[in-house]
């Protein structure tokens, strides 16, 4: 029988949407959800210390294959991209809000942030880092906003739980201040 | 948002005080000097996010505790930088102002003579407290996120595929006005059967309305016409959606097809625009 990493391997080559444990259990139904953990965290292991340019990555709820960041002015030549833009800094603080306060009107990060931040919210909308979710039942109905599968993936976050948790935070905070 | 800030960087830079003081201040080499102390400010102001921005910086320059802020050391520190200005811009800056009344009404409240010394719940400073410890955090996740962007964008993987929009050997034909306008005269006669019960009004934006179309085709991928119309709220949100669609098949962001004659219309996002839009 074939060795499981290699199907795995294979499975996660063809994907190009991370591939999911549920996914895997599909194909696998008989491999139990323990020995396609241990596989997959070997798998991962013989990519990142081998000779290899790409790595096993775990974002947005699956595995997917990503380059190293080695390879990056490579890659960027073939698909011809000069370079990334970046967010702005009243993007990130924007995403930010949203992220831990989801789901949020512009009046909430508005109220976090100290400045009015809807052309931020639109530059987000714009490239489905946050998503409408729907409306808040307050005076004028406001729009809620959700943070997106991309948001996840363009930060390379496995989930939202990634994301540093209140005791880190104040954790980072009290260091700063020393 | 076209500012390019480096946060970590920003805080450790020595930046002058309104009023310099008599002993000399530990200026970078070549942009020190009283006298053109305006300029610099000018140039400073530009570097916070916001009032909540500035304070913060003003906070950990005075080595003040939060929980604690003397409300007149930091109220005149705070009006120093904004009266180096000789203009304001009430676009960008009125935020700043707005803080600055906050800050001398919070001065106010505790000057105020009371009968009973102050409780510290109900410290008037609490609620600037709490926001300023908010957009701490946001600060330092915000520098989290800016790291992981810089991590990432040295990554590349497979790009991601968009919604299946049917090959073209199906036998799918894309619809013309008069089909859409048939299912929706459709619709209309259904919906004016069913009794009016939605007296209120409300204001539906073209705009938002079109954003929300998007944000569903983006989650479904594909999206009932017919469906969709009949799931709205009132007659009025039904025509406003209606629009929006006429508007994105006009701007070629989405394709309407309909897979059979007086079958329903399925709208799809257009592949080429949602794998454009796939890199920010």
């Amino acid at each position: 029988m074939t060795d499981i990493k290699s199907i795995l391997e294979a499975l996660i080559f063809i994907s190009v949407e991370p591939l999911t444990m549920d996914k895997i259990k599909e194909v696998l139904p008989e491999r139990s959800e323990e020995e396609i953990a241990a596989a997959l965290t070997a798998l991962a292991a013989e990519f990142e210390s081998g000779p290899r340019a790409i790595r096993l990555v775990q974002t947005g709820g699956g595995r997917v294959f990503s380059t190293k960041p080695d390879y990056d002015p490579y890659v960027r030549k073939l698909l011809q991209i000069e370079r990334r833009k970046k967010l702005s800094p009243a993007a990130l603080e924007t995403l930010s809000a949203v992220a831990y306060h989801q789901p949020a009107t512009a009046p909430d990060v508005m109220s976090i942030r100290g400045v009015d931040s809807t052309t931020a919210l639109h530059t987000l909308l714009e490239n489905k880092l946050v998503k409408i979710s729907g409306r808040k039942d307050a005076p004028g109905r406001p729009l809620l906003y959700r943070t997106t599968e991309k948001f996840l993936a363009y930060f390379g976050l496995n989930s939202l739980d990634d994301l540093p948790r209140e005791e880190e935070l104040r954790k980072i905070l009290e260091e700063g201040n020393a | 948002m076209t500012v390019v800030r480096d946060p970590s960087r920003e805080e450790e830079q020595p930046i002058p005080p309104p009023k310099p003081p008599p002993e000399p201040s530990p200026a970078e080499p070549g942009a020190a000097g009283p006298p053109v102390e305006a300029e610099g400010y000018q140039v400073k102001l530009e570097f916070f996010e916001g009032p909540l921005d500035l304070l913060l910086f003003l906070i950990k320059k005075k080595k003040i505790e939060i929980r604690d802020i003397p409300i007149a050391v930091i109220t005149r520190e705070y009006l120093g930088y904004l009266q180096s200005r000789d203009r304001i811009n009430i676009d960008r800056e009125a935020e700043f102002l707005l803080m600055a009344a906050l800050l001398i009404y919070i001065k106010s409240q505790m000057l105020l003579p009371r009968e009973q010394p102050l409780e510290p719940d109900v410290d008037p400073r609490r609620e600037l407290a709490g926001r300023l410890e908010d957009y701490r955090r946001v600060k330092v996740v915000s520098a989290r996120l800016r790291d992981l962007e810089q991590e990432q964008s040295q990554v590349w993987r497979r790009a991601a595929m968009t919604a299946p929009l049917p090959e073209d050997d199906l036998d799918l034909i894309e619809v013309t006005l008069f089909d859409l306008a048939e299912s929706f005269f459709a619709l209309m006669k259904r919906k004016q059967a069913q009794p009016a019960k939605v007296l209120k009004g409300k204001d539906i934006s073209l705009a938002d309305k079109m954003k929300e179309i998007v944000a569903v085709l983006e989650e479904r991928g594909v999206l009932d016409f017919l469906d969709y119309l009949e799931a709205q709220e009132t007659l009025e949100e039904a025509l406003v959606a209606f629009f929006c669609l006429l508007e994105l098949i006009k701007a070629r962001l989405v394709i309407a097809v309909q897979e059979q004659l007086f079958h329903t219309i399925k709208v799809w996002l257009r592949k080429e625009t949602s794998a454009k839009d796939d890199s920010p």
